[in-house]
């Protein structure tokens, strides 16, 4: 049976989404499989939410884009309004749950005290349509795992490898590229800031370790 | 000098790096450019690539400029070539009516993007129109259309030798997905695999004394007389129609047994494949058929595969610009058409899986109707 696994991931212009998705894309590649990696490019480069797409498989992948991920990651509130509507049946549904609540929420919102305690209209709507995405998230999504990278990484690593935690989260719930195949797609991008400071490429490697532990021990538990 | 590609090796990058490479395989001397989305980085890294492999780049003020200045390179006997998108493209299709009109083998890769006017950096396949038939002429250019990296490197191949052996203006026709996305592929270089390049050759300034040691050449793109000008397009037409069976070029996959065909060209071809490769697991008879040259279309192999069955389904990123090539092909010929067309935007796969299984049971029901 051919294996196709597409992944979709969105955050914040900085929090290094493209990156990530360059290098498990490279990663696929680096096994010998067809990965197609797709940022989504055009007015949102400059600042707001930024997407990324990758397909990884062993026959040449379809169209770039796809309709449901097998993967779909969210970096930030907003980032998850951007792609909701990647999440299918099928999917499992990593966000960082330092950064972001996904509340599993079954009473009406009206009664919620912190909604009452709003007091503009725009903010209740906000509120609502958060709720709402998070409720929708819960009900159609196969598993939905919190990792707190962001914390984990300024508590026990360094906040810049913060989204490589991610990566290692994202590696573990797709299972299509080794954690080997990684560590080699990271060097050839980065190769040569590791070899003026070796510290650096082991702390990305604990970072990538760090997310892959984490989705390991909550998928088990789901 | 250093060989570029010393052996066969995969790699993975963007289209728009695969461009840059695939000219410096086909022995490309010079780039002639004008920065436009979502093109830009074939400049970024064919001025990366020129000095180590003795190459050449000039920056003009526009596309038409750099049109003109590709056209200049090719008369002084270089493998000259371009790459631009949307309006730029508009603004080549008066140096490619000149290209046409002198026989000049210029190459000019087009990324699409959205249209009309500045529309979209993004994606788009409105660019069919232009780009087979656009500016005051014939449409007597060659236009391959790719679908991925691997055709991108060995269509800019294929581009210059057709371009200089045939003496037509030569696009390759690429889109804003292909230039942006990564994949991989193989590059090789070209004479290794036993593919001869075509050498470039003078044009205006060749070694001798015109009229005595040799016959002037005599570029002309302005005629004073109608029966002047016919003299001299008729034939040219004639050999374009006598050449195109040697260039055309299509894949048809899955097509033998299909109840319905799928025609897609570039990258949707891809989310035809993938949707065929799916309802065939589920028994529905479906094929693709994808022109990969747009100019000259694969006329007669389209209308053998109408012989299979006369149901199709024309999928295309725009508002059915190559659903006219299509139509145009089969005149005369009884024929249903469905259609997915999304100007500027992208094609998935599933889309197409449930637009088949919608033709299918609407096929149903005339049945038992």
């Amino acid at each position: 049976m051919d294996k196709l696994v597409r992944i979709a991931i969105a955050g914040e212009g900085g929090q290094g989404v493209q990156s990530i998705a360059d290098i498990l894309a490279e990663a696929g590649n680096e096994e010998g499989k067809e990965a197609l990696y797709i940022p989504n490019f055009g007015i949102e480069q400059r600042g707001g939410v930024s997407l990324a797409y990758v397909q990884i498989g062993d026959k040449l992948i379809g169209s770039p884009k796809f309709e449901e991920g097998d993967v779909v990651v969210a970096l930030s509130e907003r980032a998850v309004k951007r792609i909701i509507s990647y999440v299918g049946s099928n999917t499992i549904f990593v966000y960082d749950n330092s950064l972001i609540v996904i509340p599993e929420v079954t009473e009406e919102i009206e009664n919620m005290p912190s909604y009452q305690a709003m007091d503009t209209n725009k903010e209740k709507e906000l509120f609502r349509e958060k709720i709402n995405n998070s409720i929708h998230i819960q009900k159609t999504a196969a598993t939905v795992t919190g990792v707190p990278a962001t914390d984990l990484a300024k508590r026990e690593l360094h906040p810049r490898v913060f989204n490589v935690i991610v990566l290692g989260a994202v590696i573990e719930a797709a299972k299509i590229v080794s954690e080997e195949s990684v560590k080699r797609a990271m060097e050839n991008n980065l190769g040569r800031k590791f070899e003026k400071d070796p510290a650096l490429r082991e702390l990305n490697h604990k970072a990538l370790h760090k997310g892959i532990e984490i989705i390991r021990k909550a998928l088990v538990r789901s | 000098m250093e060989k570029p590609i010393v052996e066969e090796k995969r790699v993975f990058m963007t289209g728009n790096e695969v461009v840059a490479w695939g000219a410096i395989a086909a022995q490309a001397d010079i780039m002639y450019g004008y920065p436009i989305t979502p093109q830009n980085e074939i400049m970024h890294y064919w001025t990366r690539l020129a000095p180590k492999y003795q190459k050449k780049f000039l920056q003009t003020e526009d596309e038409l400029s750099a049109g003109f200045a590709t056209i200049g390179g090719v008369i002084a006997g270089k493998k000259a070539f371009s790459a631009t998108a949307g309006p730029g493209n508009t603004l080549f299709q008066e140096p490619v009516s000149m290209a046409e009109m002198m026989r000049i083998p210029m190459v000019v890769v087009i990324q699409q993007r959205g249209g009309p006017s500045t529309a979209t950096v993004i994606y788009s396949q409105q660019e069919v129109n232009m780009t087979t038939y656009g500016g005051n002429g014939e449409g007597m250019r060659i236009v391959y259309s790719t679908a991925s990296h691997q055709e991108l490197f060995d269509c800019m191949i294929k581009a210059f030798n057709n371009a200089w052996k045939y003496r037509f203006p030569t696009f390759v026709l690429g889109d804003g997905y292909q230039a942006k996305m990564r994949e991989p592929l193989v590059m090789y270089d070209p004479q290794d695999r036993g593919i001869e390049l075509i050498e470039p050759e003078i044009i205006i300034g060749k070694e001798g004394v015109p009229g005595r040691d040799r016959d002037p050449v005599f570029l002309r793109n302005a005629y004073s007389m109608e029966e002047e000008l016919y003299d001299v397009l008729m034939p040219t037409i004639e050999e374009y129609d006598r050449i195109a069976p040697e260039i055309t070029e299509y894949h048809s996959f899955s097509c033998e047994d299909a109840d319905l065909i799928i025609v897609a060209h570039g990258i949707v071809s891809r989310a035809a494949v993938a949707a065929v490769e799916d309802l065939r697991k589920e028994g529905v008879k479906v094929g693709v058929f994808r022109p990969v040259t747009l100019r000259p279309f694969p006329e007669e192999a389209l209308r053998e595969v109408a012989g299979i069955t006369p149901n199709f389904l024309v999928v295309e990123s725009s508002n059915g610009q190559m659903a006219r090539l299509f139509k145009e092909a089969l005149f005369g010929m009884e024929v249903k058409m469905d259609t997915i067309f999304k100007p500027g935007v992208g094609i998935t796969s599933e889309e197409i899986v449930q637009q088949v299984k919608n033709i299918a049971d609407s096929g149903i029901k005339t049945t038992i109707k």
